[in-house]
């Protein structure tokens, strides 16, 4: 029963559907924390879960299971069977630039919390028709 | 080979900079300006030669990197570097007095910035175009928040938190892409685009709008821009509003015309920006501090162009980009004098223009108000005429009184701010500028004034310029040809 559960689960579409079904979720999830949430620190999370969501959304459905690492090495001599690098490299660049730009957010809302004791977005109105 | 040097050069000094740092306090910054004359000196040169040919790199093809520099591209490197140049030249007298703490980063991000602006009008693939859409964006928040006041920290914020969302949709776009049409180059999307079934089409399209138009501040969304640009420091405020939206803008109608040639959009796109224009003219008659008041002033511009642009024909993009030179040398202008205005008078609200004793530089904001205005025999006329002339002859009465009633608002806030200017109600003190800086506003001016008596210099390059950008055939064959 159990192993049939799990030979039901590697198959390809179920794995497709679960990645998009949960990315979509997750995306959902960070939306609406964006929208509901008001500390600065958790907003800047609930982006960062939307661009996972997205993140997922594209490893999910371009990779394939049966494929290898794009690696030479181990005793692959030549690029077949191997998943496709692009949405890897990619992927990497743009999980490497979000977390730098998370870490920039961060370090912006510890200075304002710094100078104005405030971590609240509504009560940010420095700016704005006075 | 020379296109690679536009990119290189300005990366090269950002991670060269602890080295340059020996130099001392003043040496940084000579090395910074000259290098950035420079660039501007082998644009012009490019320009100018009658030799020159479109240039196509590609570095490990078809899934490296590759740049190509045509009329368009170098259109916008020459309007880039100049104004990144005069720039420099202007700020190497303003920190005399008031430099920005550690002064060394403020000039590794002005350069990166430049770079990074460089390289999304050069880049031909989409991974290149995240990346430099990335950094513009890393260093723009920096800048912004350069100041470390409250107001600037909630304007670094306010901008992080948007790029952050326009990073979330241009990637889901690229995914929707890479999963559809397995490539990221445009050549070949340019190519295969237009095979996929409508709604999918319809929905990359709408993250791309997202993506860029957050970026390019488009109604509706832009509502953070003129709080990023009130909490910026008005120096920051002139490369926003000259250099980076210009390249976003490129970069969108570039997709847009490579991806769906006269596409069904394209009227949808021009109503959106003519009220974009209208909207931000309306907002900008009740405001009172001046980097508002220009900040909206850039935003009905923007509006603007994004109308013109959309009509995706030749004599249109000729328009837009005559008023997109005309825009950016203005805004610069405008926002430079603001500098130094608040330099002198720690205020920007309209009212300190009544205590300000500088004709040089009421004579300066003038002649940008005018500019902008679309006042004949300055730069601005040319591009409103024609583009006014385009939307007439296509038929689109409804964006032309849109548009009309715009720049009437438009010229009742600005002739608010001239009678401030020439106001006799208090007393008023002098402004300090140095000749070099004068000399900045000048060459300015002289632009401004050059490209509206003497359009004809300019208009062969930029209908040139159009032509190509509008070709995507061309550009997809001459890419594919560099990627064999």
């Amino acid at each position: 029963m159990i192993d049939q559960f799990f030979t039901f689960l590697n198959e390809d579409s179920v794995i497709t559907a679960m990645v998009n079904i949960g990315s979509m979720i997750l995306f959902f999830i960070g939306l609406f924390g964006l929208l509901i949430q008001r500390h600065i620190l958790r907003i800047f999370i609930s982006v960062s879960i939307m661009e996972i969501a997205v993140f997922l959304f594209f490893i999910g459905n371009t990779f394939d299971k049966r494929f290898t690492a794009p690696i030479l090495g181990d005793g692959h001599t030549a690029f077949v069977a191997m998943n496709d690098p692009i949405p890897h490299a990619m992927i990497l660049t743009a999980i490497v630039i979000g977390m730098a730009v998370f870490a920039l957010g961060v370090s912006f809302a510890i200075e304002y919390f710094k100078l104005m004791g405030k971590t609240d977005i509504n009560e940010m109105n420095e700016l704005g028709e006075s | 080979m020379s296109s690679i040097y536009f990119i290189a050069l300005p990366l090269l000094f950002g991670f060269t900079t602890p080295l340059l740092a020996k130099l001392g306090k003043h040496g940084i910054a000579y090395v910074s300006t000259a290098m950035q004359t420079l660039l501007f000196v082998l644009a012009l040169s490019l320009l100018v030669s009658t030799n020159w040919h479109i240039e196509v790199i590609s570095i490990a093809p078809p899934l490296g990197i590759s740049f190509v520099l045509n009329e368009v591209s170098l259109f916008f490197v020459t309007l880039f570097t100049f104004l990144m140049m005069l720039f420099s030249f202007y700020y190497l007298v303003h920190r005399r007095t008031n430099p920005y703490h550690q002064e060394s980063k403020f000039f590794i991000l002005i350069n990166m910035l430049l770079a990074a602006s460089i390289g999304l009008v050069l880049s031909s693939d989409i991974f290149n175009i995240y990346v430099f859409f990335e950094i513009a964006g890393v260093t723009a928040y920096i800048l912004s928040a350069y100041e470390k006041t409250a107001k600037a920290l909630e304007a670094g914020i306010k901008y992080l938190l948007t790029g952050m969302m326009a990073s979330v949709f241009l990637v889901l776009a690229i995914t929707m892409i890479y999963i559809y049409l397995g490539s990221l180059n445009l050549a070949v999307l340019s190519q295969t685009f237009t095979t996929l079934p409508d709604n999918i089409k319809l929905l990359i399209s709408l993250f791309l709008l997202i993506g860029f138009g957050l970026k390019v501040e488009i109604f509706p969304l832009n509502f953070w821009v003129t709080d990023v640009y009130e909490g910026s420091s008005s120096m920051v405020n002139a490369l926003f509003s000259s250099i980076v939206v210009k390249a976003y803008l490129f970069v969108f109608f570039h997709l847009l015309y490579l991806f769906m040639p006269a596409s069904e959009y394209g009227t949808f796109l021009i109503y959106l920006g003519a009220f974009s224009m209208l909207a931000a003219e309306i907002v900008a008659l009740k405001q009172s501090n001046l980097k508002r008041v220009f900040a909206y002033s850039s935003l009905g511009q923007i509006g603007f162009i994004f109308a013109v642009m959309a009509s995706e024909n030749a004599n249109a993009l000729t328009a837009a980009l005559f008023i997109i030179l005309a825009h950016s040398v203005a805004k610069m202008i405008i926002f430079l004098s603001i500098a130094s205005i608040e330099k002198t008078y720690k205020s920007v609200e309209i009212k300190t223009l009544k205590v300000m004793h500088s004709p040089f530089i009421v004579l300066m904001m003038l002649l940008a108000m005018l500019s902008l205005l679309g006042i004949p025999l300055l730069a601005g006329f040319v591009g409103k005429f024609l583009a006014l002339k385009d939307f007439a002859f296509t038929g689109q009465y409804v964006v032309l009184a849109v548009i009309i009633i715009a720049s009437v608002i438009e010229s009742i806030y600005y002739f608010k701010i001239a009678g401030n200017l020439f106001s006799k109600e208090e007393k008023r003190t002098g402004l300090d500028l140095s000749v070099l800086q004068k000399a900045v506003f000048i060459v300015l001016a002289l632009v401004l004034v050059l490209v509206g008596t003497a359009p004809w210099l300019f208009s062969g390059f930029i209908h040139e310029a159009a032509q190509v950008m509008l070709d995507s055939p061309t550009y997809a064959n001459m890419l594919s040809g560099g990627l064999k």
